[in-house]
């Protein structure tokens, strides 16, 4: 059980962390891209 | 002087900058600590850490450069005032040092995936042996030499053609082969087993005070944070770019890679090895060497009953290896030639300057094993106290009108809130007084002789060139604010 709990708390944490990172980004880009420069 | 190339785009800077935070240590120094401090009861404050010092460092770094746009002496003269760019220029030479001996590093990568594509590797009667045959041999100059001017043909191509280039093959390379790794590790027999020992925790090592200090340490030298390299390279980010969003990718980004490669080792090492894994895997050898050197090339032989499946893996883990390293040495190197070139110099010049120094004064780290971990250690330490020198350039400045002004300003896609300021006038202190601490005192414990400075690994040493360099800079301080000046900074 706390082996899961440590896998969930350190991936979630780390991967988690940079899918949301990656994700903002390419939001933020297209938001740049679409706005008169 | 007017910055004239930039990264062409975010995507751009933010591989170069992965490029920088991912290294060997990722792949050969994270395992060998999860295994020593504990696996899961390690990985807890190593995502702390991540959070409370790698981050906040590395947003300081990015913005300190996009800021001022000079290289670290002028970076810390400009942000902390005049008197303290001494400071710059000691993260400048510890960057530089690691510089000389991580292209020695550099050139095992090549010279061991060499001998795996050739099969010399497998062809070895016993590893310890191949591995001490080598790095007691001619070879480690040579490959010294070679990645040496593999790196500087990078720098002299400049930041677009060259850095950025470079950057976004290597890494992406790296990330497709560390995946296809994972892919081929997790799906051995007994895998399971190395996962479940990475992510289980044990009570006794996370109430360990050795564990988290350790845990600080790898986030301190694993991720680039308060080395002076992102700082240099986000003298070419464009203005419009953002700060906070990157810096929390990269910290992010490097740590997700050092899980994927813990993952590969340590499900690789369990199901492969007979009933020493953990003795395997916690093995240190020279400047970490054991591990990777000497074990993994055997495991490599057992990974299947064909010759040709075995040598693609063990190629591919050293290809990885080289690429990571080189990404590495490339900032490195650019750091150091950036600084001569806001003397006033042109990149060709300051680029033939690094290449002759980079060589010449690695040679006794690639023909002297105890030279060589004696600079790992005098300069891996400095690292923090460089780290410190960043944190203290904020404070002197004004976190709460930096975190406004600069992080804040103009370009910043996400707004950093006032918590930041307590990690930087705070808990950034702390962790340097209490790491420093930790690892000079733990030298007095391992060496009688603790003061003498002519010692491998020790207190004294590591004073006494700390001490040496320092005082040769604070009196250099006016001459490089003079230079920096004139040459309209």
């Amino acid at each position: 059980m706390e082996t899961v709990l440590t896998f969930l708390f350190v991936t979630g944490i780390v991967w988690g962390g940079v899918t949301v990172f990656i994700l903002k980004a390419i939001k933020f880009e297209k938001k740049k891209r679409e706005e008169p420069q | 002087m007017e910055q004239k190339e930039f990264f062409t785009s975010r995507w751009g800077l933010i591989i170069s900058t992965l490029g920088i935070a991912i290294g060997t240590g990722n792949i050969w120094r994270f395992s060998r600590v999860v295994a020593q401090n504990g696996g899961g009861s390690f990985l807890i404050p190593w995502v702390i850490f991540l959070l409370i010092w790698s981050i906040p460092l590395i947003i300081a770094e990015f913005a300190i450069g996009k800021s001022t746009r000079l290289s670290p002496i002028g970076a810390i003269g400009k942000t902390a005032g005049k008197n303290f760019a001494w400071m710059g220029a000691f993260i400048a030479f510890v960057s530089t040092a690691i510089m000389f001996y991580y292209s020695i590093v550099t050139g095992w990568c090549i010279r061991y995936f060499v001998s795996a594509v050739s099969g010399d590797l497998f062809n070895a009667s016993s590893h310890l042996i191949y591995w001490q045959e080598f790095s007691t041999s001619g070879f480690p100059v040579l490959y010294h030499l070679i990645a040496i001017l593999i790196g500087g043909f990078v720098i002299y191509k400049g930041v677009v053609k060259g850095i950025e280039k470079a950057n976004r093959f290597l890494v992406s390379s790296l990330l497709i082969i560390l995946i296809i790794l994972l892919l081929r590790a997790v799906t051995l027999p007994d895998a399971i087993e190395g996962i479940k020992y990475l992510f289980t925790p044990k009570l006794e090592f996370i109430l360990d005070y050795k564990v988290w200090l350790n845990a600080l340490t790898q986030n301190a030298w694993d991720t680039g944070a308060g080395w002076g390299l992102i700082m240099t390279y986000a003298i070419y980010m464009k203005k419009k770019e953002d700060i906070a969003l990157n810096a929390a990718l990269i910290g992010f980004g490097n740590n997700s890679v050092s899980l994927i490669a813990g993952i590969t080792i340590f499900s690789t090492v369990f199901a492969l090895s007979s009933n020493d894994a953990m003795i395997q895997i916690s093995q240190s050898g020279p400047a970490n060497t054991g591990l990777t050197f000497i074990y993994l090339p055997l495991l490599f032989t057992k990974m299947s009953d064909s010759i040709l499946i075995n040598t693609i893996f063990a190629s591919l883990f050293f290809l990885a290896l080289s690429f990571a390293a080189l990404t590495s040495l490339f900032s490195m190197m650019e750091l150091a030639t950036r600084t001569i070139i806001d003397f006033g110099l042109s990149r060709r010049k300051s680029i033939i300057i690094v290449g002759v120094a980079g060589f010449t004064f690695g040679l006794p780290s690639a023909l002297n094993m105890d030279f060589f971990i004696n600079q790992d250690w005098v300069w891996g330490v400095g690292l923090i106290l460089s780290g410190a020198f960043i944190a203290f350039a904020i404070i002197k400045y004004g976190v709460d009108k930096f975190r406004k002004d600069v992080i804040n300003g103009f370009g910043s896609d996400i707004k950093i809130g006032k918590w930041y300021n307590l990690l930087i006038t705070l808990l950034i202190p702390i962790q340097v007084v209490v790491l420093l601490s930790w690892w000079l005192i733990s030298s007095t414990t391992w060496d009688p002789e603790w003061w003498n400075p002519f010692h491998t690994e020790n207190l004294g040493t590591c004073l006494a060139q700390w001490l040496l360099v320092i005082s040769l800079f604070v009196l250099l301080n006016k001459t490089f604010i003079k230079h920096l000046l004139k040459n309209g900074n």
